[in-house]
């Protein structure tokens, strides 16, 4: 099976083309906007804009499926995935891969399955996301065949978002136990599991005008008080501070926006930003205390996954972060570090 | 679903898997733990998320002797989250001895053993946020931390045995939204349950009645019934349900409401550390995850054994507040300062002797010659405890001279006289009141004599330290406060003889199939251990056990259910 893996510079994109590279039945080719090449997937690469339908198209010919992992700004994600779908009709690729986000369940709470509305009221990034999945929804009302994984937070070795800034907060103490601001369900899902999900779905029967759409969390993920507190531990951030509300939102709202400016200011003159204490955003707070729960029973049943056991994704995330493997570049203090 | 019980239409019955009686730790533990398993529950809670003083009041109730023990309207909350509202947040574990039966406690043996339970506390200690479920300091603390007492050991002495403090966490504010949220859960606030209303042959329960003050009548029909409204509560409802039964429910043996017990606590002696100060660590201890811990001294279950002591643990404390000689300005700050704090913390500080001009002028002189002592202790105190958010536990002085007081917390014996009883006095709901009449024993202040005979020689052996305590005024040291408020054990007892006991090994009343008691209520000993953990704990292991017994839920959640 041909395989365009749409954004596969980022982390999720470069594991997964590493992945399909390694089963006899895929044959990826990496795609993304930057001339940058997965050497160690050792995959054949294209250098192409989603936006860019026409580029897209004569890209698809030839392909049996395309998966989509491209992430970014909010043009980014909607528009690409509206170019995405049109080249893919016009190439006549059938089958497109959708990774999406729980975001698009907004500020919903509870348990929450894959039929819940599409619920865009908690920021630009789950209103593209949103806009993604109608796109996505025209490929399968005009015959395409569409699979939508909506992972909760992707995490693992190299993953920056999830480990690598939560784990320099904890060093830093702006993090630690949240207490009710922190009960929310993490929806953890280990990158390896995101990647055996997508194999599966390229190859799961899809109905036509079915579509097919999987939550993915591991059942066993915590609440974010445990994550922090389980990862604090592991790095050697203790004793863990309890944090209150009003420090929090002083961190958010007060510290947060002049450190984005700072940023971006650095950012514009090619400075590096990792020297700046990375702000925590507001949707960051509202994210830890949403009581969210990702049902995956479906991705379970229907794509036949074995979660990888928070204990051990916790455990090698922890090593790889103190390791100073990934794009962490802050020195954690190794003495202080069990791994 | 949270919902005012005033928002029902009168005379409603509504139906669920299960009704647990009372909103409190117990309650809150076991009605998310069903929840996690499928079956649908109504909580009814009498309570607001608030404080509010008529429905506090339904607590009011007599003493038989007020030196002993406090109103029963002290010391417990009627809200959401129950008496966590107000409690000090200590949580330890029972030991496995208290599970045995000794000769040296009659009346003693649960019909569970500690590791029945066990599998249930590293939960209860997440719920209580007291950290991980570890009370041994060589596993619980960072291996650089010192002992208590530098050189001190001994075989007969437990030194590394630790007690861990919450945060203090509110169960109702700090669970609300996980109630609000759980499936098939329907939260009644305002909802008093005036009755357990059995079915004709006494051998279920048909329904609860509910009342709330402002005149909604309505009832619950469940599977099983959960009574979780505390040691004193649950014997008064039980009692007060006379329709069926006219002893009360559960109590054709005469046992609800018997074996009342609470702890003997106080503070003894003076311990004379030999050595540098810095050789002993009196205070708290911070866990890596974040947790205040502190170190207690007790009898190994062997020596128990071998003496015949009940159990006990004493900590390094400071000495008595009222009394001026201890010429610490912190203590006398406290004492001057008592009648501004609560009843429940105040307690303490008032030893029913009458204070002199001349107390106040020592005390006020204390607080002048030791100000910098006052005042690092007051910045620790708003730093940690008033504006902290894990509150840093009690005070803790400075050790200047290496010299303590032990403070004692430890087991009563039970005893059938010891009891709570109806009055003929009614509260505004028509229920009953209670009448407290809670006694100790000859024995319970000689076990305490022997524990601290046993540390007194331990210490004199390895020559680290030295004990000394005056025989003749330990009773009255132990009891100047009366019993240690806020623990209420052993009302419906735990046992396999229907005839000394009221619940099973499964928490089921003996005579009734779906009536079942959570809480301390069912303890048949108090052990040295505060209950609110192991109540916890024991309630998440009746939800486990009703998930066992009820199967798969047969009733949606509802509140619209006519009669």
């Amino acid at each position: 099976m041909k395989v365009l893996v749409l954004g596969a510079s980022g982390y999720i994109g470069k594991r997964l083309l590493s992945t399909l590279k390694s089963t006899s039945w895929a044959s990826p080719v990496g795609a993304s906007r930057k001339r940058e090449q997965d050497t160690s997937a050792n995959a054949r690469w294209i250098q192409v804009d989603s936006r860019d339908v026409t580029a897209l198209t004569a890209a698809l010919k030839g392909f049996d499926a395309v998966v989509n992992c491209v992430a970014g700004d909010a043009r980014s994600i909607s528009e690409g995935a509206r170019g995405l779908v049109r080249a893919a009709l016009a190439a006549q690729c059938p089958r497109i891969i959708h990774l999406s986000t729980m975001s698009v369940y907004g500020s919903a709470e509870g348990i929450v399955h894959e039929d819940a509305l599409l619920k865009p009221d908690i920021g630009w990034y789950g209103q593209a996301k949103c806009d993604a999945e109608i796109h996505v929804g025209d490929f399968v009302r005009q015959g395409g065949e569409a699979v939508v994984l909506r992972p909760g937070c992707v995490f693992g070795p190299g993953s920056h978002l999830w480990v690598g800034r939560v784990a320099r907060w904890l060093h830093a103490r702006r993090l630690g136990d949240l207490g009710l601001a922190g009960d929310g369900w993490s929806n953890l899902v280990h990158i390896n599991d995101v990647c055996q999900a997508v194999p599966a779905a390229l190859r799961i029967p899809v109905l036509p005008n079915k579509f097919q759409v999987f939550n993915l969390a591991a059942p066993d993920s915590p609440r974010w008080n445990d994550y922090f507190v389980d990862l604090a531990i592991e790095i050697k951030a203790t004793p863990v501070r309890r944090k209150g509300p009003s420090q929090l939102q002083f961190d958010a709202w007060l510290a947060g926006p002049p450190l984005k400016v700072a940023q971006s200011v650095f950012n514009y003159l090619g400075n590096q930003r990792a020297r700046l204490p990375e702000p925590i955003s507001p949707g960051l707070l509202r994210l830890w205390r949403q009581h969210i729960f990702l049902d995956s029973t479906s991705a379970t049943k229907e794509l036949g996954l074995g979660w990888t056991p928070y204990a051990f994704g916790l455990k090698s995330s922890a090593a790889w972060f103190c390791e100073k493997k990934g794009p962490c570049d802050q020195v954690c203090d190794e003495a202080k570090c069990t791994h | 679903m949270i919902a005012d019980a005033n928002s029902l239409p009168n005379g409603v019955q509504l139906k669920a898997d299960v009704c647990v009686v009372g909103g409190g730790p117990a309650g809150i533990a076991l009605t998310l733990a069903l929840s996690e398993r499928g079956f649908s529950v109504v909580l009814l809670e009498s309570g607001q998320l608030k404080a509010d003083e008529k429905t506090q009041s339904l607590y009011e109730g007599e003493v038989a002797n007020e030196r002993l023990h406090s109103p029963p309207d002290k010391y417990r909350q009627r809200r959401l989250g129950g008496s966590t509202a107000i409690w000090g947040g200590r949580c330890m574990p029972l030991d496995p001895i208290d599970f045995e039966t000794r000769s040296q406690v009659p009346d003693s043996g649960w019909p569970i053993s500690y590791a029945d339970l066990l599998p249930y506390y590293p939960q209860a200690n997440a719920l209580a946020e007291a950290g991980r479920f570890s009370y041994n300091a060589d596993d619980a603390l960072d291996p650089q931390v010192g002992p208590m007492i530098r050189g001190f050991k001994s075989t007969r002495i437990n030194t590394n045995g630790l007690e861990r403090f919450s945060c203090l966490t509110h169960f109702g504010s700090r669970y609300a939204k996980r109630l609000q949220l759980a499936p098939g859960v329907n939260v009644l606030l305002g909802a008093n349950c005036t009755a357990v209303q059995l079915q004709p042959d006494g051998r279920a329960v048909s329904s609860l009645e509910v009342t709330t003050l402002q005149g909604i009548r309505f009832s619950v029909s469940p599977r099983a019934a959960v009574l979780a409204t505390g040691g004193l509560e649950t014997a008064r409802l039980l009692l007060a349900s006379r329709d069926v039964t006219p002893a009360g429910v559960g109590n054709s043996h005469d046992v609800v409401g018997r074996y009342y017990m609470c702890h003997i606590a106080g503070n003894v002696g003076t311990l004379t550390v030999h050595g540098p100060t810095n050789s002993v660590r009196h205070g708290y201890e911070v866990a890596p995850e974040g947790t205040y811990c502190r170190r207690r001294l007790s009898a190994t279950a062997s020596e128990q054994r071998r003496l015949g002591l009940a159990n006990a643990v004493a900590r390094l404390h400071f000495p008595r507040i009222t009394d001026p000689a201890h010429r610490n300005g912190v203590l006398s700050g406290l004492f001057l300062a008592r009648k501004l704090i609560s009843y429940e913390y105040s307690k303490r500080l008032n030893d029913g002797h009458s204070t002199t001009l001349g107390t106040y002028g020592r005390h006020l002189l204390n607080l002048a010659t030791d100000s910098l002592d006052t005042t690092a202790f007051l910045a620790h105190w708003l730093t940690h405890r008033t504006f902290a958010e894990r509150k840093f536990p009690s005070v803790i002085l400075r050790n200047r001279t290496n010299r303590f007081s032990l403070e004692l917390h430890g087991e009563q014996r039970p005893l059938a006289s010891s009891r709570v009883t109806l009055t003929d006095k009614v509260d505004v709901l028509g229920m009953p009141k209670l009448r407290v009449d809670w006694h100790y024993s000859s024995a319970d202040i000689d076990s305490v004599q022997r524990t601290l005979d046993l540390l007194a020689t331990e210490f004199e052996l390895s020559g680290m330290a030295h004990l000394d305590y005056n025989r003749d005024t330990l009773e009255e040291d132990l009891m100047r406060f009366g019993a240690y408020g806020g623990h209420h054990i052993g009302t419906a007892r735990m046992g396999r003889d229907i005839r000394t006991s009221v619940v099973n090994a499964d928490c089921q009343v003996h005579s009734v199939l779906n009536l079942f008691i959570a809480g301390s209520a069912v303890f048949p000993t108090s052990s040295q251990a505060n209950p609110t953990l192991t109540l916890i704990a024991m309630s998440l292991r009746l939800g486990s056990h009703l998930a066992q017994r009820l199967g798969t839920s047969q009733t949606a959640a509802s509140l619209g259910e006519s009669a």
